[in-house]
């Protein structure tokens, strides 16, 4: 190996190793430049892939039109996941106040952000959304979407990578764990997905339920809360299959949300008492009067 | 000067056309690497200390658009801090990979290329696999699935399919700037026995 390679060989391995050993401040400005530099082609591809997929069908409205239904489309869904959370809060402070003594959960706030990107990464099940850091997104931050009546929970942000973009981690990653119960009963175990991004195997698996546990298919599961990072009653899916092991039973979960169609999605912002109190955000219990 | 500022131009390119890539469900959410491949091809046509900067490049500008920070469990407990796969991981993958595919330049020059096509799928699948091993060292258990497999293979085969195009290209670039593919590093400047022929 000749002089000259053995240099080049010796300040790659040195310039590797500091780049290993990057702060995530550090990373993160890398992130925000990269993402900045290459956020007109993400936005253009996933127009793109829109105009693709909406290829062939009957009717297109002009641009304006479609913009503005999509806008009325995303204040309606999120005034529905208000009145959402908002009846659930009502319930939990009744319950809390009148049975359990406990004081009234935080009010819950929503923003509202579109899907700019969904090509997962190699390994992990992924999107980019276009509210970040000036938009109060907090890593961690549940995801949530109007399913029906209720909100069905995408995931949770991973990484705030620009003023105006975050990246959320799916419920079909295996990273994503949600504590989870089962519909009408005190069931609980830990939901979560696979390894891989293998979209072809979008099943979640609810793990370390009882051997008692009466999960029949069909059976919708919702978060139990008891995790502290979401909030309760989120839908998470429906029982596919149990298979009862020798001290536990798993079960097969088909995941509510269709993770292919998102366009628009919720984030819960934690309120302002739990970001600067941040014990504060579990229910807690307080002496009777 | 001027095949080297191609190879940039197109590395620069394959960024912006790697976003419109799509992920193929019906593969098991493979897709085509064109980075990757981009890099692995333009690797064959350049020197060691070239292949080197730009698998640093590469590798960076590639971790800082696709890099999730993933933390372990452990790092909950305020005992590791570094995510899953590190940043910078992929500059590691790039420098491999193209040290590896840099054994088959004498192919390229010769205008051999079916191992070249070949390396560049296997070497794509290959740093996928490392990532996919560093993932499942860190979760434990290694979970493996007929899907997983397809998944990697598809990816690679994607990567080989494209290489031909993009090796034709950085040949037909290469004679049109009258670049020299040069063999440093071959030359055998001793007998076996030691002595300097």
């Amino acid at each position: 190996m000749s002089r000259l390679n053995i240099i080049f060989l010796i300040t790659f391995v040195g310039l590797l190793i500091w780049i290993t050993l990057f702060q995530p401040e550090a990373i993160g400005k890398i992130q925000r430049g990269a993402m900045v530099a290459l956020r007109p082609f993400m936005k253009a591809s996933n127009q793109l892939d829109g105009a693709v997929a909406t290829l062939g069908s009957e009717t297109l409205s002009p641009a304006e039109v479609r913009e503005k239904l999509a806008a009325v489309e995303q204040e309606r869904d999120r005034l529905k996941l208000e009145v959402i959370q908002l009846d659930e809060i009502l319930t939990e402070n009744n319950q809390l106040r009148n049975a359990l003594q406990y004081l009234e959960k935080s009010p819950l706030s929503l923003v509202a952000a579109r899907v700019i990107s969904r090509k997962p990464t190699n390994w992990y099940n992924t999107l980019v959304i276009d509210k970040g850091e000036l938009d109060g997104i907090k890593v961690d931050s549940p995801v949530i979407v109007p399913l029906g009546e209720e909100a069905g929970l995408v995931g949770k942000v991973s990484e705030v990578i620009a003023p105006h973009s975050a990246v959320v981690l799916l419920l079909t990653d295996e990273m994503c764990q949600v504590s989870a119960k089962l519909e009408n009963s005190q069931e609980q175990g830990i939901l979560s997905g696979q390894r891989g991004a293998l979209r072809k195997l979008p099943s979640l698996r609810l793990r370390y339920l009882s051997k008692e546990a009466e999960a029949t298919p069909g059976a919708k599961v919702f978060s139990s809360g008891t995790g502290e990072l979401f909030p309760a009653n989120l839908l998470l899916g429906e029982v596919n299959s149990v298979k009862i092991g020798i001290i536990d039973a798993e079960a097969n979960v088909k995941p509510s949300v269709n993770f292919d169609d998102l366009v628009d999605v919720f984030i819960i912002l934690p309120s302002e008492s739990a970001q600067a109190a941040p014990e504060s955000i579990p229910v807690k219990p307080v002496t009777p009067p | 000067m001027k095949f080297f500022g191609l190879v940039v131009l197109l590395l620069i390119l394959s960024f912006i056309l790697q976003e419109f890539i799509p992920v193929f469900d019906w593969a098991f959410g493979s897709r085509l690497l064109l980075v990757h491949a981009v890099f692995l091809a333009a690797s064959i046509a350049v020197p060691f200390p070239t292949m080197l900067t730009m698998a640093m490049a590469t590798g960076l500008a590639w971790d800082a658009r696709y890099h999730i920070p993933i933390y372990p469990a452990e790092a909950a407990m305020g005992t590791f801090v570094q995510s899953e796969i590190p940043f910078g991981f992929t500059i590691f993958i790039f420098g491999i990979m193209g040290a590896l595919i840099q054994g088959v330049r004498p192919l390229f020059k010769r205008g051999r290329w079916e191992l070249p096509v070949f390396m560049i799928g296997l070497c794509t699948g290959l740093g996928l696999l490392l990532e996919y091993l560093i993932i499942s060292f860190h979760r434990g258990g290694l979970e493996t699935s007929p899907e997983l497999w397809w998944k990697m293979l598809m990816t690679a085969m994607f990567s080989s399919l494209v290489s031909p195009f993009l090796l034709l290209l950085l040949s037909r670039a290469a004679d049109r700037m009258r670049y020299r593919i040069r063999m440093e590093g071959l030359k055998r400047r001793h007998t076996y026995d030691g002595d300097a022929l």
